[in-house]
């Protein structure tokens, strides 16, 4: 069974000559729940992005369940929440789900069938014919997440979802995250929230500077770097890195 | 092909949702063009080419309004979804860039036929220009749309500010079009601009456009639709290989 995600030698320079990522290699097995931790500019956005297709590569490969990232069925397995609210401010709650299930490949019936699904799982019913620029931060939040879902993706990349939510929401989102992932949606989790990772990761990486420093469960990061936390872990990882 | 109809379509609905602003504001400041050059000042105008001055202007008005609208379109709608980011839906979703293209093609295209079509239909009572020649007028109107559009693309995709998008139509698209013959025939003007004339790429699609209309022109349609295709492929081109590149597109 190939890996839901593999990244081999994966380079990536900005055209200002930023250095991003450098022969970044990353396998997260196909089912698992996976934390991306690293500071800001590590790298963590840069290769989302690499692997949606969102920027040029520089270098190196990248394949999603075995295809290469530029196949067009590979591309429709991945289903990605940015970390910025970047909705079209010109399509409802409704349209906005159905307009990128449609971009997605799927037919009017199914693509309508499924908005209304995830307007009830993410609570958004009383706002489906509202225009997203007139939402709230949450509920543009739960639109980011119902949109990167609706395609039925079987990999689903996270990038910061809980940042700038209050505590209800996040709650919300974790529960409707783990849903998700027991029913065997691989997922691919940023966050700057130690306490998220740990809670909802099987396995995390941490990566600075375009580099993987380390990956393994929470307690084995821990007993790797003698540390009693994962916040301790990721001061420590980070001192050394070079 | 799925993902290529909803990107048309939701092109479309977008040009839909704005029709005041995309669609009635150019009918309504092109017909004025009409009502005050054509039927205010024509009588005092003698006639062109054998036709009254109002059905003389009419193919012009209709090209000039029909072109700004394609380009301001992608321009507008590609600089937004940029600048807002939501191009990023359309970027990762599985389609071929050229299928990318030409969904943001279809929109500038649409809206500027349903101007066309408005504007005909409000010109054929109000100053009875024939159609004589509606197969080329269909050819002409084709290949000046892939143009503009593909060129508001073009333009959309490179602009850093609104102002960008603004400058091309206010600095550019606009003029050349009044000096186009779009008010007159270029043949009535002195040395050098007549022959100056000949430069300007919007004087052949305002030529082709009037060969439909009027099945007369200042050049013969076969080089005013040959001009505007070499004109439209090359720009078309452009406008796919940025897609395909992710030339600005893509960090």
């Amino acid at each position: 069974m190939p890996p839901a995600l593999d990244t081999r030698a994966l380079t990536k320079r900005y055209d200002d000559g930023t250095l991003a990522l450098e022969n970044f290699d990353l396998t997260i097995p196909e089912g698992s729940f996976f934390g991306l931790l690293g500071p800001n500019g590590a790298g963590k956005t840069t290769l989302i992005n690499a692997v949606c297709n969102l920027i040029r590569v520089t270098a190196g490969e990248i394949l999603i369940f075995g295809q290469p990232t530029t196949a067009l069925d590979a591309r429709r397995q991945v289903g990605l929440a940015e970390q910025d609210i970047n909705l079209d401010r010109f399509l409802s709650v409704r349209e906005t789900l159905i307009y990128h299930g449609g971009y997605f490949g799927m037919e009017k019936d199914d693509a309508e069938g499924r908005a209304d699904e995830m307007i009830d799982a993410f609570d958004l019913r009383a706002k489906a014919d509202v225009r997203t620029p007139k939402l709230s931060g949450g509920m543009r939040r739960r639109v980011l997440l119902a949109r990167a879902l609706m395609h039925r993706p079987r990999l689903v990349i996270l990038d910061e979802p809980t940042a700038g939510v209050d505590f209800e929401l996040r709650t919300e989102l974790w529960r409707y995250i783990r849903q998700l992932h027991s029913e065997g949606t691989t997922i691919l989790l940023t966050t700057h929230y130690l306490d998220e990772a740990e809670t909802l990761c099987e396995e995390i990486a941490l990566i600075r500077g375009g580099r993987l420093i380390a990956r393994d469960s929470a307690d084995g990061l821990r007993e790797r770097f003698g540390a009693d936390s994962l916040a301790d872990v990721y001061v420590k990882a980070m001192a050394t890195a070079p | 092909m799925t993902g290529f109809r909803w990107l048309a379509r939701r092109e479309v609905l977008r040009v839909s949702k704005l029709w005041t602003q995309t669609v009635l504001a150019p009918v309504l400041s092109s017909l004025l063009f009409i009502l005050v050059f054509g039927l205010s000042l024509g009588d005092r105008i003698r006639d062109i080419d054998g036709f009254a001055y109002s059905e003389f202007i009419v193919p012009g008005l209709i090209a000039m309004a029909m072109v700004q609208a394609a380009y301001n379109n992608n321009a507008s709608t590609i600089y937004q979804a940029r600048s807002d980011r939501y191009v990023n839906d359309v970027l990762s979703a599985p389609m071929h860039p050229w299928q990318m293209n030409l969904g943001f093609i279809v929109g500038g295209f649409v809206r500027a036929l349903m101007i066309g079509t408005a504007l005909t239909l409000c010109a054929i009572p109000l100053t009875h220009v024939p159609l004589e020649q509606p197969l080329a007028l269909a050819l002409a109107v084709v290949l000046s749309l892939v143009l503009f559009s593909a060129l508001g693309t073009v333009v959309g995709i490179f602009a850093e500010q609104w102002d960008h998008t603004a400058f091309i139509s206010n600095v550019l698209i606009l003029p050349l079009a009044f000096v186009g013959g779009v008010f007159y025939s270029v043949s009535l003007l002195p040395s050098p601009w007549e022959e100056l004339s000949h430069f300007n790429p919007i004087f052949y699609l305002v030529q082709a456009m009037r060969y439909g209309f009027l099945g007369e022109s200042d050049v013969s349609p076969v080089l005013a639709l040959g001009v505007t295709a070499a004109l439209a492929i090359p720009t078309y081109l452009w406008a796919q290989w940025l897609f395909s590149s992710g030339r600005k597109l893509k960090a």
